[in-house]
């Protein structure tokens, strides 16, 4: 048996409502460079930050570092121990120097009122920059460094902290081609030392090209671990989808009017998206996916006026129309909800009346400016019959509902202002299953009463279940357009990571 | 090496603009007297400003400022009547008013790091108990100098080189707490909590005991500002530093500090109390009626900090797109 820096058995952490990690294994080799592949909520961060310490498993979990038992409870525990996890939005201190970031991991450790020798912190930065042999000024502030300059100090506070294993969440999403080839050479002078990785990507090239096995996660739970000579990117796909949730597809594609209520003529957006073109019709569910970060939400805000796109015309019942604020948009009859809803889109302390009408309020305003109380009660009274929200109270405050429900409320609240276009990004995100099916069934029935509807999920049942249409995105583009009787999970993942459809359909 | 940063050279050009105006108006302005008095004058403000510089990097705030340096002053009122005029006397007060201000300053951080209450909300209440307890101590009452044991009058007048013992007071603690700031490593937990609280955390810096610590300096330099505050004025007033915790503020973010927390220096402190005393100094000098004062102050405050604000702003602006850009891959 080969030897193990790293073993994680019988891992399971529950969420309320969601089990994210059910009796999952990792086994980390010495000195390898080991990739974690899933689907977006497959479990690979929440696995990481057990690991990290910043999630505390539940019972029955057993965590071996070096051969020896780990407990890790708090994330100074995981780094003492010498893991050190390079977070996607980095964890440096902007306002301090680059030798003070290389060092505060070490020096964390050290009393309060120790003095600080600048000369040794310098060297000891300069030093863990050099056998990277990436050299960066260390008196500069990290405020004044590119992102990957400032992933390199990551791994050098890595480095200057004596890390055995280093885990890199999606190290490369924001690099160049030439700064990734940089951080391939640091991953092999890293090997080279001792150092085992962890590299967790959705670009399934790129593992091939660094990682010597790969372990597949999927609902939570661990598929299986491979030699990266022994597998091949179409094999990785399809152990990572066959889902076995499915969620039942009701037929309704005979009610799309032949009225394009939303036209996209070459969308583009610098950095977030290129070239968009697509047709939204009355009564239609437009199903967009693909992975995070492939451009779908910023696309969404494009329309909705959050995010000015650069180039490209938005036309709206065959007229241009330009939105160029969220005010514009709804006047335009477009509703946005947003994946975040706690954030963005409910007042949680209100109660769900206040809620619902606030997006409408002026409307609701009787000759002395006062808001008629009793209009607004009844519109509340109106939207939680209809779209059966439970319990029918519309004087609870928004946080006392279930998930599901508050959904219902966000979307009562958009639908008062009687849009034609309705956008909704990541409808179910953290709803339990049964509630998940009712919201699905309500976006039909919504669309069924003629609104276009443009659903955005990653979650890939949800998109079959309920898309007329799907529009498929990778790095920004629309990589395939299928509609929702053809679609497959498989057919759709490889265009997410692959861009096309490779052998599997020809 | 720059000794000062971009925004501070920003500020001293303001001040050396301002010096130049004042002196074309009123030439007395430009004397090294004049300049010795405005520094000796600002010394309390600028003692403060100094300690709240850390409280303010933290991301935290003390309003209770004014009130705690108040609260010591009585105190050494109280210890002045009940000593001997003796020179051991000065050296106990300069003990005990430090440690006093420490006490009281460490109450506040202890309902931060500890009970976690936001520092506005602490520091006002405590601001309101501490006047409270002044003014039922004292009934408000006004205590001057003939009161005062003769080794301390001695003090306050001492002048080395012609320099008032105030100045170097003030310069004493601006070096020591840069030297905390720079050297130590709570110095740069006080940094790294403002930084990136949460992953200051996670390298393993202890944030109750950080935000304890500023807290508690706070409110040390307090005392050591009101022994100052007694030598410059003479006299023990209750409601002679009403207000001045804006001040304070006001001049720590003048000097480049940032609410949020992480940013600030003591030399851009200290630039900012020159600039607040300068333009004081210069108001005066000009024969301005003071209520236009507090206007300008005011406005100066205004201007620096949208100044910046924007400047934030655009560098954000510059720094947004992080997304990948699709190079059509044609293999």
């Amino acid at each position: 048996m080969a030897d193990y820096i790293l073993e994680m058995m019988h891992v399971s952490k529950t969420f309320p409502g969601v089990k994210a990690l059910d009796d999952v294994y990792l086994g980390i080799e010495q000195g390898e460079v080991h990739a974690l592949v899933g689907e977006n909520g497959a479990g690979k961060s929440t696995l990481i930050k057990v690991l990290a310490g910043v999630h505390a498993p539940d019972e029955g979990a057993e965590i071996f570092f070096e051969g020896e038992p780990a407990k890790i409870d708090k994330p100074i525990d995981a780094t003492t121990m010498g893991v050190s996890v390079i977070y996607q939005d980095l964890s440096l201190f902007p306002n301090l120097s680059v030798a003070e970031n290389i060092c505060i991991g070490k020096d964390g450790r050290l009393p309060a009122w120790s003095f600080m020798n600048w000369k040794k912190m310098k060297r000891m930065a300069e030093e863990a920059l050099d056998e990277m042999d990436v050299p960066i000024d260390v008196n500069k502030n990290v405020d004044d460094l590119s992102i990957a300059q400032q992933q390199m100090v990551e791994i050098a506070r890595a480095i200057a902290f004596d890390a055995k294993l280093i885990v890199m969440d999606e190290p490369t999403s924001s690099l160049s081609h030439s700064e990734v080839e940089k951080l391939y050479n640091v991953i092999d002078k890293l090997k080279a030392k001792g150092i085992s990785i962890i590299f967790i990507s959705h670009k399934l090239k790129e593992l091939f090209k660094v990682s010597d096995r790969i372990s597949v996660l999927r609902d939570g739970k661990y598929i299986g671990s491979y030699h990266m000579d022994e597998t091949t990117e179409e094999k990785l796909i399809t152990l990572m989808v066959g889902r076995d949730v499915s969620y039942e597809r009701k037929s309704r594609f005979n009610q799309i009017a032949d009225e394009v209520v939303l036209e996209l003529k070459q969308f583009t957006k610098k950095g977030n998206f290129k070239n968009i073109s697509l047709q939204l019709k009355k009564g239609e569910i437009l199903g967009i996916t693909g992975l995070v970060g492939s451009g779908r939400s910023e696309l969404a805000q494009a329309i909705f006026g959050l995010n000015k796109p650069d180039s490209g015309t938005l036309h709206l019942h065959g007229k241009k129309a330009k939105v160029r604020s969220s005010n514009e948009a709804m006047k335009h009859g477009i509703a946005y909800i947003p994946e975040d809803r706690k954030k963005q889109g409910l007042v949680l302390n209100q109660p769900v009346t206040n809620n619902i009408s606030l997006p409408v309020l002026r409307n609701m305003k009787n000759p002395l400016r006062l808001l008629k109380k009793k209009d607004e009660r009844k519109m509340a009274d109106d939207y939680v019959e209809r779209l059966d929200v439970r319990p029918a109270l519309p004087d609870l405050k928004a946080m006392q509902l279930s998930g599901g429900n508050q959904q219902k409320v966000v979307i009562s609240k958009w639908l008062a202002t009687e849009p034609d276009i309705l956008i909704i990004d990541e409808p179910t995100n953290g709803i339990d299953i049964g509630a998940k099916t009712e919201i699905h069934k309500l976006l039909q029935e919504l669309a069924d009463k003629g609104i276009a509807v443009i659903v955005i999920s990653s979650e890939l049942p949800e998109v079959l279940a309920v898309s007329d249409r799907i529009l498929v995105m990778r790095q920004g583009r629309v990589v395939s357009e299928m509609s929702g009787h053809d679609a497959s999970q498989e057919k759709i993942m490889n265009f997410a990571f692959l861009g096309s459809s490779d052998k599997e359909i020809s | 090496m720059n000794v000062l940063k971009a925004k501070e050279i920003g500020i001293a050009s303001i001040i050396i603009l301002l010096c130049i105006i004042l002196t074309i108006i009123n030439p007395v302005f430009l004397s090294i007297d004049n300049l010795l008095d405005v520094i000796k004058g600002n010394a309390v403000l600028g003692i403060l400003a100094i300690g709240m510089t850390l409280v303010i990097i933290t991301g935290g705030i003390d309003v209770s400022v004014a009130a705690v340096t108040t609260a010591v002053t009585v105190f050494v009122g109280f210890l002045m009547m009940n000593l001997p005029d003796n020179f051991l006397s000065v050296v106990i007060i300069f003990i005990a008013a430090p440690l006093f201000g420490m006490l009281l300053g460490s109450i506040n951080g202890f309902f931060v790091a500890k009970i976690k209450i936001p520092a506005i909300v602490v520091t006002l209440g405590t601001l309101s108990i501490f006047n409270g307890g002044i003014i039922y101590l004292t009934s408000g009452q006004y205590t001057n100098s003939t009161n005062f044991p003769q080794v301390f009058m001695d003090f306050s007048n001492l002048d080395i080189f012609g320099i008032s013992i105030l100045v170097y007071i003030l310069f004493a603690v601006a070096l020591c707490t840069g030297y905390i700031l720079k050297y130590t490593t709570i110095g740069r937990s006080v940094f790294a909590i403002g930084g990136n609280q949460q992953s200051a955390v996670r390298v393993g810096i202890n944030q109750d005991r950080v935000q304890l610590f500023v807290f508690a300096f706070m409110g040390f330099l307090a005392g050591i500002a009101a022994i100052v505050q007694i030598a410059y004025t003479k006299a023990i007033d209750p409601n002679g530093l009403a207000g001045l915790e804006l001040t304070v503020i006001a001049a720590v973010v003048l000097g480049g500090a940032n609410l949020m927390g992480g940013r600030g220096s003591i030399k851009g402190t200290l630039l900012g109390v020159l600039l607040l005393a300068i333009t004081e100094n210069g108001l005066i000098l000009a024969r301005i009626d003071t209520f236009w004062q507090r206007v300008v102050v005011g406005l100066i405050i205004l201007i620096a900090v949208s100044y910046d604000a924007i400047q934030n702003k655009r560098a954000e602006r510059k720094r947004s797109t992080i997304e990948v850009e699709d190079e059509q891959e044609a293999s």
